[in-house]
């Protein structure tokens, strides 16, 4: 995973400034999303890693299952990609350009995880605190986890505030156990 | 048995959920990716420091070696079975620390401080980062004051002085773990506080060694870090810097410690493999490039520390502190240009050579007094053993040239074979049974016996039982004399005349 991202970051660093450039960044984004959901496929992997295909046959394979939804730059990545071998790549070169996009547009993509349904108050108040605190654009993604009991578990990137109860109560069980 | 009090647990529940801090705090988060050979691979943890605890599933936790673009290579401390691809890691924001304090003194503790003698919980408060800048320049203060290791040979030639360096080096079996623990337990009553180090040692023989010194009454003086051949390299690795910050405690507070890393060629090992498993570069030998640090960075930790330094740390006044290393290095074959043993030789203020044909030959301590050395140690010894001891290192350098040269002569002139003589009573002198360790007053007898010739007369087989004679003697007869050199440690002429009158009482009784 590790050595995905890094082999990754050079395609969507190149991918991203030429979206700069252009000032085509949504497009780009709906390209890579629509190119990424399908190399994500089991089948689809089983194309692109195939020994007895050659790399015009694997770039021609997922362009003609993209149909004619691919801008043509899109598709010119597609063939540089499986000329070097790294078409498996583009779920990498997705997620490390949507970070590029956020980081140029300071926002920051939130998933809040609660035992219950937040309301559209409490959903303004998080995102306030949440703009205060990490000084930038909030985008919230919302879902709901039972087994949470009480409170909430924010996942900004690498940063997470566990203020869950069943946090809570396993940090207790942490303390009576030591 | 006791009875149990309800209600006393119940206070002792109640105090502790009271005490619980459970704010939620942002914590960074990362996924393990992969988990070999106590290495964990972690994705994320983007805020992740050099060396801070990483917290896996479970409470097992981890140290951060390997910070990387997109992950960080970690280690585990302690057992990784339960590690899986895809489970949470979390960055603590503390830095690795072992607790310290006298409550340690008498146990046999882990890499990370946990008892592992059976005797119950060790109650102490405080507590030191394994790792630490050594003292700098300014905080030091030159070694003056003798480490006696009870050995006359060490002791003689090669002395030790608080807060130096000494290296113990030899091949397997020839007796550098006896000498460490013999140095030990010639601390006893002296107020040094000892620490020995296992390293990669099998258990048989760590336990060993906590059962000699409980037998020779030393283990109340001494902590045991034990990191055994089974534990995982990381605690191995560890083992010799958690040491060193539980001997720091009584250095900071202006008392005398004693430090034993047995072996640092083990702990080497164990970096060696952790550096290979988390693909750093192998360079000689396959060690990282880093070696040479790993033991530097340790051995500058062992110091005498001046008043100053021991007061802006700990506020005891005009006390200085010291930490003595008698680190040990293992080498194979007697090879000490391999690539470990010429580091530490070079790091440390000296070295004790053991030799294995002179262990053989029946020389114990086996030590070469030829090229072993001690660079500071001679500003630190007694009046009466520095006095003494020139004599016992010319006798036998001067033995050595002329033994060889003597096997060809069939016969030689008066002088040479007096001399001869001279070094192999000497030789049989300087030989010492295991956990007998001698006191200052002890030595300088027989080393006098030695310089004034009254061992020209005894037949060499007879020198041991000479040596235990006379030594019971002057105890029983000339307690005051003994008692006097062994509190001042002076060397004068009524001392010289003292002692003079001892060995010539002695002999005219002819009792050896």
């Amino acid at each position: 995973m590790a050595e995905l991202t890094t082999l990754a970051r050079p395609y969507a660093k190149a991918v991203f400034a030429e979206a700069q450039e252009k000032n085509a960044l949504d497009a780009w984004s709906a390209d890579l999303a629509l190119l990424a959901a399908y190399a994500a496929n089991d089948e689809m992997v089983s194309l692109l890693v195939h020994p007895s295909l050659t790399a015009d046959q694997q770039a021609q394979a997922l362009k003609d299952v993209c149909g004619d939804k691919l801008t043509d730059t899109a598709k010119n990545l597609v063939a540089v990609l499986a000329e070097n071998k790294r078409l498996t790549l583009l779920p990498e070169i997705a997620v490390l350009f949507e970070e590029l996009k956020s980081q140029l547009e300071n926002t920051v993509d939130v998933e809040v995880t609660t035992a219950y349904r937040l309301t559209k108050e409490q959903s303004e108040a998080l995102k306030k605190a949440l703009t205060a605190k990490l000084n930038c654009e909030i985008r919230i993604s919302s879902s709901v986890d039972k087994t949470l009991i009480g409170g909430a578990i924010i996942r900004a990137g690498d940063l997470v505030i566990d203020g869950s109860l069943t946090g809570k109560l396993s940090k207790l069980a942490e303390a009576m156990k030591s | 048995m006791q009875q149990l009090n309800p209600s006393e647990i119940s206070e002792v529940i109640k105090k502790r959920i009271e005490s619980l801090d459970v704010t939620s705090q942002a914590q960074n988060e990362g996924t393990v990716v992969s988990v070999s050979d106590g290495i964990v691979r972690i994705h994320g943890l983007a805020d992740a420091m050099y060396g801070e605890m990483i917290e896996f599933e479970g409470g097992v936790y981890g140290l951060a070696m390997n910070l990387e673009r997109d992950s960080v290579g970690a280690v585990v401390l302690g057992e990784y079975k339960g590690l899986a691809e895809g489970q949470t890691a979390k960055c603590t924001g503390r830095i690795l620390e072992v607790p310290t304090g006298e409550a340690l003194l008498g146990r046999v503790v882990d890499t990370l401080g946990n008892p592992v003698d059976g005797k119950g919980p060790i109650e102490t408060s405080t507590s030191a980062p394994v790792e630490r800048v050594a003292p700098g320049v300014i905080a030091r203060q030159g070694v003056d004051q003798p480490m006696q290791t009870g050995y006359k040979a060490v002791d003689s030639m090669v002395p030790i002085g608080r807060g130096q360096r000494e290296l113990i080096i030899g091949d397997r079996q020839t007796g550098k773990s006896a000498l460490a623990v013999d140095a030990i337990i010639n601390q006893k009553g002296t107020g040094v506080k000892c620490i020995y180090v296992a390293v990669g040692q099998k258990q048989s023989s760590i336990a060993n060694v906590v059962r000699k010194l409980e037998e020779h009454g030393a283990m109340e003086h001494t902590i045991i870090v034990a990191a055994g051949a089974a534990d995982p390299a990381a605690m191995q690795f560890l083992a010799p810097y958690a040491g060193c910050a539980m001997g720091e405690y009584f250095l900071d507070r202006g008392e005398d410690a004693l430090i034993i890393y047995d072996d640092l060629t083990k702990q080497a090992w164990a970096y060696r493999q952790i550096s290979l498993l988390l693909k750093r570069p192998p360079g000689r030998e396959a060690y990282p490039g880093d070696v040479f640090y790993l033991h530097s960075r340790l051995l500058e930790r062992a110091c005498r520390v001046n008043a100053d330094y021991v007061k802006s740390v700990s506020g005891v006044e005009g006390k200085t502190g010291s930490l003595t290393a008698l680190p040990i290095i293992e080498t194979q074959g007697g090879d000490v240009s391999a690539f470990v043993p010429t580091n530490v030789i070079s790091i440390t203020d000296g070295q004790i050579f053991l030799e294995t044909n002179l262990f053989n030959s029946g020389i114990r301590p086996a030590m070469n007094a030829g090229i072993s050395v001690s660079r500071v140690g001679g500003a630190a010894q007694t009046k009466i053993i520095k006095k003494l001891g020139g004599g016992i290192r010319l006798a036998l350098a001067q033995y050595r040239e002329l033994a060889a040269f003597a096997q060809f002569a069939s016969d030689l002139d008066d002088a040479t074979r007096k001399q001869l003589e001279h070094g192999k009573a000497v030789t049989e002198l300087m030989k010492q049974g295991q956990y007998a360790p001698m006191s200052t007053a002890e030595m300088g007898l027989v080393i006098y016996a030695a310089n004034e010739g009254y061992l020209e007369d005894v037949e060499v087989n007879k020198i041991g039982s000479f040596e235990a004679s006379l030594l019971s003697y002057a105890n029983s007869q000339f307690t005051a004399l003994m008692g006097k050199i062994n509190e001042t440690g002076g060397y004068n002429d009524e001392i010289a005349s003292g002692l003079k009158e001892c060995i010539e009482s002695f002999k005219s009784s002819q009792t050896w």
